[in-house]
């Protein structure tokens, strides 16, 4: 090549790195300036937002965004955020696909202002890379949200005791999927009442699938949780796929989950399940059709949480009117467990001007009741309707901000299909419950990345099949062991058991 | 007996062609009557060429809820298509031109630039941060199409083409006192017209395809092609089955899954399907001419 090409070639490459180089410059001073910026209204978090200087705040939002969505955005909800906290705020919605990662990344990355939900594996993960802004200073900017939310969840997305996300959301969900959630309309068809134990669940089956052949068992691959009286003794609650923690002990110790015996008996439960046909043959598959075999009527039984009787209710009463459901528990005597009773956490990220008027924000969107409604239904008259006992009755079908999100045991509302008792017995529901010992512990992967990814592989090739019994666990179980050995499972257990010891030892203290 | 021969090995060609035709057009049937069959039956009994329990449920759920989202994403993809096509062609072709001049000095330089960017590539993240940080492609109509402008390899391809006509009718030109603005139009488009087609119909395709751009650049619906909007669909419906919106949150909502991913298919592969066979001997030619010439 001549003198001049590679002359070229050396300006453009030039030109090349210093545009990435400046790039991380720009996203490094945002690092730097935030925390530094620590504005002295903090302590006047909630304030009247005249004498706030003005700020844009950009809220990422992941699903689709409905038409009212969009309206809402710009006339009602921008209104209310700029009276309140003098913020001009815009919604951005992203497919679920980019959650955790995808372009979220690199707009994290490439030093944008924004915010949006996060979870704790995400959240060291980024943490990790210097791109989260710590929110501690800013906390107090969130005082009426810190009032409707548990102070454990603001505890879960905390890192080294850097406040890292605000937690949103309120509501019941320990022993999430640990109950059955019944058909009660076929159990009482076929002359039953309730179901208490393993033997009756059976029973109940036999009994309608005699009556009603077309209809699955258990619309669902995974029974591990509502099945736990039947094949342990212990309490286990699962951290990932691959670890478990023993709720009943007070100790540090993890169990690597497939290799206990506690698996090969779980596994011998469902192989039985999948040969008498509780689990419908096309479920290895088909994951998909089988909730929406639920959802459409078609199944008897599903993993149960504290708000699915209703929730789920709303759905299939289209296809089956008078369809009812009813948790049960198969065994008594062990304590409901609970992560915590956030929905999930906003965290802001690093490059952002302005972190403690996104804390503000936040803290709108639980701060009482009015603002709740508007956010989570809308204008009341257009969107919704209340009657005297403030039964809701939407008028639109659009989703706003995400209820599922905001879901706060003190604003939420129930539509008046719902009996008084249920919503009695719904905000008791944690009532006995303990928080899980590993609530909180925030396992970092980096040492183990490659294991992980192989484990993951494993997982769904071999270990998923035999746990939800669609193989026979003594044929399958030897290969599978080898796989998970050769992953590195022994690796990745050490390295979790060592990070968690050192956590619980900390907590202890 | 020569001519026996030769019929022998015409239906010989006949039945293998006919064979790999049938292999390729399985799929779309599958598809077309996937997309028209109910769900529960699909699930129970797997998909078959004739429709399954025969329904216009899947496209009514499709257009019943976003009909006008749909057609807006339609006509910003044909929007897209078009300006698109037509400045990247008008782009490759004023590249290739300067590249296949004899008399320039910097050709080599110039298609040595280009070649570099298809052996070695910045990443993703210094391009989105040149997107939207330096060019502020984000959220606006160019940021659509712009990025693509140059394909490379189309590029060498139209470059070739214009090399294979003959030097002569360019000198003639020159002698006659024609500039390069002259010559590129009157001559090389012209003549290059086969070349022309082929690129336009793999830029076109292109960007009718494409939901990487929207995906990356692009929040405001009312910029959202049609496959950015198909994808951004499945996977909220996909994620919504998976199960981990139920550790996420805990929404409930039956979309027909299996028969919804068929009807999309059609409804994206449609256009292209009817446009196909009119623009098909464009394609052949120019790659034979290329072939012989090239």
């Amino acid at each position: 090549m001549t003198k001049k090409g590679w002359f070229s070639l050396l300006l453009a490459t030039s030109f090349l790195l210093s545009a990435c180089s400046q790039g991380n410059n720009e996203s490094a001073n945002g690092n730097n300036s935030s925390p530094g910026s620590a504005s002295p209204s903090a302590e006047n978090g909630t304030e009247a937002g005249s004498d706030l200087a003005p700020a844009k705040l950009k809220i990422v939002l992941y699903g689709d965004e409905s038409n009212r969505m969009k309206e809402l955005a710009k006339t009602e909800f921008y209104d209310v955020v700029k009276e309140e906290i003098n913020a001009e705020v815009e919604f951005q919605f992203l497919p679920w696909t980019e959650y955790a990662g995808g372009k979220t990344d690199l707009m994290l990355s490439t030093g944008e202002d924004f915010a949006t939900y996060t979870d704790s594996n995400y959240m060291v993960k980024s943490v990790a890379k210097g791109l989260y802004t710590d929110l501690t200073p800013y906390v107090d900017a969130a005082a009426d949200l810190g009032k409707n939310v548990d102070e454990a969840s603001f505890k879960a997305f905390q890192l080294g005791g850097k406040q890292y996300a605000i937690p949103v959301g309120n509501k019941p969900n320990s022993a999430e999927f640990y109950s059955v959630l019944v058909r009660q309309d076929l159990l009482e068809e076929v002359g039953m009442t309730e179901v208490t134990s393993l033997t009756q669940l059976e029973e109940f089956y036999d009994k309608t699938h005699a009556a009603h052949p077309e209809l699955v068992g258990f619309a669902g691959t995974d029974a591990r949780r509502m099945l736990l009286y039947d094949y342990t003794d212990k309490n286990l609650y699962w951290q990932n796929e691959f670890i478990a923690l023993d709720e009943a002990a007070q100790d540090d110790q993890i169990i690597s989950w497939f290799e206990s015996e506690d698996f090969k008996n779980y596994a011998n439960l469902m192989r039985g399940w999948y040969d008498k046909g509780i689990i419908p043959k096309y479920a290895a598959t088909n994951t998909p059709q089988l909730q929406s075999d639920w959802n459409s009527g078609k199944a008897m039984i599903w993993s149960g949480t504290a708000a699915r009787p209703f929730e789920g209710a709303a759905t299939i009463s289209q296809a089956v009117p008078d369809a009812k459901l009813v948790n049960y528990f198969l065994g008594e005597g062990r304590p409901k467990i609970s992560r915590g009773t956030y929905s999930s956490a906003f965290f802001v990220s690093a490059a952002a001007k302005d972190p403690e008027r996104y804390v503000m924000f936040f803290n709108l969107l639980q701060k009482n009741q009015e603002l709740y409604d508007l956010f989570a239904y809308g204008i009341e008259g257009t969107d919704f309707t209340l009657d005297e006992n403030g039964r809701l009755t939407k008028l639109t079908t659009d989703a706003l901000i995400p209820d599922w999100l905001l879901m706060n045991k003190n604003f939420m509302r129930f539509d008046n299909t719902v009996p008084d008792d249920f919503i009695a017995e719904y905000k008791a529901w944690d009532d006995g419950a303990i928080i899980s010992k590993g609530a909180g512990f925030n396992f970092d992967n980096t040492p183990v990345k490659n294991e992980e990814t192989k484990l993951n592989g494993v997982f769904t090739e071999y270990m998923a099949p035999i746990g939800s019994g669609f193989v026979d666990y003594e044929t399958a179980y030897p290969k599978a062991l080898e796989r998970l050995k050769s992953a590195g499972i022994d690796k990745y257990i050490a390295e979790y058991q060592k990070q968690f010891s050192e956590w619980y030892a900390g907590k202890q203290q | 007996m020569q001519t026996t021969e030769n019929k022998g090995l015409l239906i010989f060609f006949y039945v293998c062609i006919a064979v790999f035709s049938v292999v390729c057009l399985v799929p779309f049937v599958l598809a077309v009557s996937g997309s028209l069959s109910t769900e529960s039956r699909i699930a129970a009994e797997g998909y078959s060429f004739w429709p399954r329990g025969f329904t216009l449920e899947t496209y009514q759920f499709l257009f019943g809820s976003k009909a006008e989202q749909i057609l807006r994403a339609y006509s910003m993809s044909v929007l897209v298509t078009v300006l698109g096509t037509a400045s990247a062609v008008l782009v490759t072709t004023a590249y290739a031109y300067v590249v296949s001049v004899k008399s320039f000095r910097f050709k080599n330089v110039l298609a040595f630039f280009a070649y570099f960017t298809m052996l070695f590539s910045g990443g993703t993240l210094p391009w989105y941060l040149l997107s939207t940080k330096y060019y502020h492609l984000d959220d606006k109509l160019i940021g659509l199409f712009v990025p693509y402008l140059l394909s490379v390899f189309l590029m060498f391809l139209m470059t070739n083409y214009f090399r294979s006509i003959p030097h002569e009718i360019v000198e003639s030109a020159e002698i006659d006192g024609a500039g390069h603005m002259r010559i590129f139009f009157s001559i090389m488009i012209p003549l290059g017209r086969v070349g022309l087609v082929t690129i336009s119909l793999f830029y076109a395709l292109q960007f009718w395809n494409d939901f990487y751009l929207p995906l990356m650049l692009v929040s405001d619906q009312e910029l959202y092609t049609i496959q950015y909007l198909m994808y951004n669909m499945m996977a909220n419906i996909q994620f919504l089955a998976s199960g981990n919106a139920a550790q996420v949150g805990g929404a409930i909502i039956a979309p027909p899954l299996e028969t919804a991913k068929m009807a999309m298919t059609c409804l994206t592969v449609l256009p292209i399907a009817i446009l196909y066979p009119f623009l098909q001997r464009f394609f052949v030619k120019g790659i034979i001419v290329g072939s012989v010439k090239g």
